[in-house]
């Protein structure tokens, strides 16, 4: 973060007056908010330095533009995670900036436990209680106007999605108030307080807020202080920081939370109220079927089957085959072919655009035709999973068994993700806490997640022999999975991160909240991903045209023909299997079709190309995320061990003269 | 709280006569204090005893006072023992100074706490406290771990074992802080816990951490 410090304040205007910053909780509808606020057009970027991302548009009321920006939400503001280090430093860095407060009223204790330290920013701050509607059904009641005495700003119910007191939200926008509430702390922290805050600077926010966060021994705001502060003053507030923390036997972070919290409820006490509950809602009866032990499975059975119908089966099939079939085989590839041609004389470039691994005709053929309608439809399916509040009801039944391989139930969301597209969730692995977590997932992903492209191929080659033969490919890689993943855990160093996780009323998703989201997710999609297939595809290319294929195939061959028992012509199979796995599954397709697979040696080329790297555009995303050495050694382990399970595989059914 | 010599024989009183012993021999013989005679002619002058020929009769002022201090001395084995875990030959000597020094207050809670246990680890009788009467009905511990309730339950957290800050940090922004009102939802295939309108899927060693008291003890709400 070296180096944003001054110009970081003016990143995110372009010309804008002020900058209106949404924070809030998780779950609170920030988004909807957003959505009213800008309508039109938004973007999705990452924060400078960091894999978070923050969404901004415009707004223009009252003659002035502001530029808005959605931070993601938070829990609190002594960062202890990536999201609320990136929301601080955005709130110590931006100047002019008003700061609306989402808060979700039925969870009113917890959102103001963010006020109070907004507060001691003393920025001008608008709270927004969204969702009354359901703390109302839930007997919940809110003197609003009470607690905006109490804080000195404005406290404004509304129902975001009914734009219900939006109206309201949007004129006191333009008249904020600086919160006059002070949260009085020990004596020990007050007088610590003073003296530190004597020894900064001037900044956007409150000295005494940075203050506090540095008695709190917030590491992440090290480059901020070598930034400004000379050594001898970070070492004095060091010693002052350290003799406070002598007298408490908790941590200081934790003590001035808890003395926070103390004022909280002081406050709660004041304007939050329940009335008897009005009976358990059907929301709430879903939510329990959802993660029962035993009710909980066929409600995920189900899920998963109509993510399948819609992914697998409408997306993978029907829009794929009009999209790669009509679109592109019968107009986009035949029309750039002779634009090519026509264009440019150089025989070597026109087969890097329009070749056999041309970088239309392949690799973007291949990124809009093929993979965009199968993401595109996952990202609807799993953007109505987000919002309904199904996934981490899914993440709650599945915790104990991703604990086994050295997981919690987070990581389900990008394992899910990979039977849709693994490059994808190697990108998503990004929720994860740790880097621990983060490694194993993606090594996992890359091993053993065949993704939907590659599902297909493998299903329709099983389908056509036993069930047996089915079971047997879906154990092998099952068992390498859990296998993999258990050994690997113990080996890769550093360590897994605390299963908490919140749980979200079940909600119906708003139309067009979903629209925004799946529109965001795929404009990301093409700015990150599609770039790596075009990539991949002149890898291919130069391989080609090196003829550096050729060698490979008879380097290979003692490989698929000793070890693994198969022809010599699956060997072709393969080494596209290096490149893309779906590639090679659709190639031993072909060698089936042609009868020159056995049912052994079928499932025996299967289960090995299942646990090949899923693609070249996946390595790039791997080196990406996870450093070159990190994707080097992976593909070093994985290319091998396919091989080895694969062989493996070939002499236990000779030994044991199965036939499948 | 008289004095500690006071203390001593009075408890030591308590002791014998529950073995049926109250010969003034046999008191001395066990008392340690090498003055015993002396703190008892004392003791026989404020009223707590009577000294008759050879034997020594706790009156009414002495026999409560001797009570309350075998109740202290016993509730305090029996939390060093069950609670904190301690080994068998620190305990007698350890409950020996608790004794001493717990206010009616601290002693009531050790008791609820420990759920008005009937013996001390040694099998002996604990002397029923007025606490112990008051809530008759209330046999189970009011402090037990959040796994130890059942599905469905309500708890007001009293501590949470803080095996990492951070941890610790992330509950409290959460709303998980000793006093909170928190219902266990589930505890298979995860625990699932609400605090407020929160609703958490938690690891099973975060719940181990937690603990409560059963019911609800809401604070001005």
């Amino acid at each position: 973060m070296h180096g944003h410090g001054a110009r970081g304040g003016h990143r995110f205007r372009k010309g804008a007056d002020r900058a209106i910053v949404l924070v809030g909780n998780p779950n609170v509808g920030k988004s909807v908010v957003f959505g009213l606020l800008t309508g039109q057009y938004v973007t999705v970027s990452n924060y400078p330095g960091t894999t978070v991302e923050i969404a901004q548009g415009t707004t223009g009321f009252h003659g002035s533009r502001s530029v808005v920006i959605d931070m993601p939400g938070i829990n609190s503001l002594i960062p202890m995670s990536e999201d609320e280090r990136v929301t601080r430093d955005i709130l110590l860095k931006e100047r002019s900036q008003v700061v609306l407060q989402v808060a979700d009223a039925k969870n009113l204790r917890r959102a103001l436990l963010i006020t109070l330290q907004l507060a001691e920013m003393e920025l001008p701050l608008i709270l927004d209680l969204n969702m009354t509607d359901e703390a109302r059904s839930r007997g919940i009641s809110i003197d609003s106007r009470r607690l905006s005495d109490i804080l000195g700003i404005e406290a404004i119910p509304t129902v975001a999605t009914r734009r219900e007191g939006t109206d309201r939200l949007v004129k006191e926008l333009s008249n904020p108030r600086v919160s006059k509430y002070t949260v009085k702390y020990d004596r020990r922290i007050e007088e610590a307080v003073g003296k530190i805050a004597e020894l900064l600077p001037e900044q956007p926010i409150s000295r005494r807020s940075l203050a506090l966060m540095l008695l709190a021994g917030d590491t992440s705001l090290v480059p901020w202080l070598k930034a400004y502060l000379r050594e001898d003053i970070i070492t004095k507030i060091d010693q002052i920081r350290q003799a406070v923390q002598a007298h408490y036997p908790d941590r200081l972070s934790y003590v001035i939370n808890q003395q926070r919290m103390e004022a909280v409820d002081s406050i709660m006490k004041e304007v939050y109220s329940v009335t008897d509950k009005t009976g358990t809602s059907l929301a709430a009866h879903l939510s329990r079927w959802s993660m029962h032990p035993v009710g909980g499975i066929p409600i995920l059975l189900g899920v998963l089957y109509l993510v399948y119908k819609f992914v697998g089966e409408f997306g993978a099939g029907t829009a794929v085959d009009f999209l790669e079939g009509v679109i592109f085989g019968r107009y986009l590839n035949p029309w750039s072919v002779r634009l090519v041609e026509y264009l440019v004389p150089i025989s070597i470039v026109r087969d890097l655009l329009v070749g056999e691994y041309g970088l239309i005709t392949m690799g973007l053929t291949y990124a809009v035709a093929i993979v965009l309608p199968i993401v595109g439809t996952f990202f609807v399916a799993f953007g109505l999973l987000e919002d309904s509040g199904y996934l981490p009801r899914l993440a709650t039944m599945v915790n104990r068994l991703f604990k086994i391989i050295g997981l919690n139930g987070k990581a389900v969301l990008p394992m899910v993700l990979g039977l849709g597209c693994d490059t994808m969730a190697t990108l998503t692995t990004r929720i994860l806490e740790t880097a621990k977590e983060r490694i194993l997932v993606t090594l996992l992903l890359a091993l053993a997640i065949p993704c939907s492209a590659q599902l297909g191929v493998v299903l329709g080659m099983l389908g056509t022999l036993s069930l047996r033969a089915a079971l047997v490919w879906a154990g092998v890689v099952l068992g390498v999975l859990l296998a993999v993943g258990f050994l690997s855990s113990r080996f890769i160093p550093g360590r897994g991160s605390d299963f908490i996780l919140e749980l979200p009323p079940i909600r119906i998703p708003q139309f067009s909240n979903m629209l925004l989201k799946t529109a965001a997710r795929i404009e990301w999609y093409l700015k990150e991903v599609v770039p790596l297939f075009l990539l991949g595809t002149a890898v291919l290319f130069a391989f080609d045209k090196l003829q550096l294929l050729d060698i490979i195939r008879k380097a290979a061959s003692p490989v698929i023909v000793g070890l693994l028992g198969l022809p010599i012509q699956a060997t072709e199979a393969f080494l596209l299997g290096f490149l893309r796995r779906d590639y090679g599954a659709a190639g031993l397709f072909m060698l089936a079709k042609a009868g020159q697979l056995n049912p052994n040696q079928t499932v025996v080329s299967l289960v090995t190309i299942t646990l090949f790297v899923p693609c070249i555009a996946n390595f790039f995303m791997i080196i990406k995320e996870r450093g070159l050495k990190t994707a080097l050694g992976m593909v070093g382990f994985i290319f091998p061990f396919a091989f080895l399970v694969g062989g493996l595989l070939n002499i236990a059914l000779k030994y044991l003269g199965v036939s499948l | 709280m008289g004095n500690e010599a006071t203390d001593e024989l009075l408890e030591l009183l308590w002791i014998l006569r529950e073995e049926g012993e109250d010969r003034l021999t046999e008191v001395l013989q066990a008392a340690e204090a090498a003055n015993a005679e002396e703190t008892l002619r004392n003791m026989a002058r404020e009223g707590l005893i009577n000294l008759r020929s050879d034997r020594v009769i706790l009156r009414q002022e002495g026999k409560k006072r001797a009570e309350e201090i075998v109740r202290r001395h016993r509730l305090a084995e029996r939390l060093l023992w069950e609670v904190l875990e301690l080994e068998q030959r620190y305990i007698h000597p350890e409950a020996c100074r608790f004794e001493h020094i717990l206010s009616p207050e601290v002693t009531e809670s050790i008791c609820t706490l420990l759920g008005h246990p009937h013996i001390c680890p040694h099998g002996k009788p604990i002397p029923r406290g007025e606490c112990c009467t008051k809530f008759k009905t209330e046999v189970k511990p009011l402090v037990v771990r959040l796994i130890d309730l059942e599905a469905g339950e309500e708890g007001t957290i009293t501590f949470i074992v803080p095996r990492s800050h951070s941890r610790l940090d992330r509950l409290l922004a959460l709303g998980i802080t000793p006093g909170s009102v928190v219902k266990l939802h589930q505890k298979r295939p995860s625990y699932v816990i609400q605090v407020g309108e929160t609703e958490l899927a938690v690891d099973d060693e975060i719940a181990h951490d937690i603990y409560v008291k059963r019911g609800i003890e809401r604070k001005g709400q």
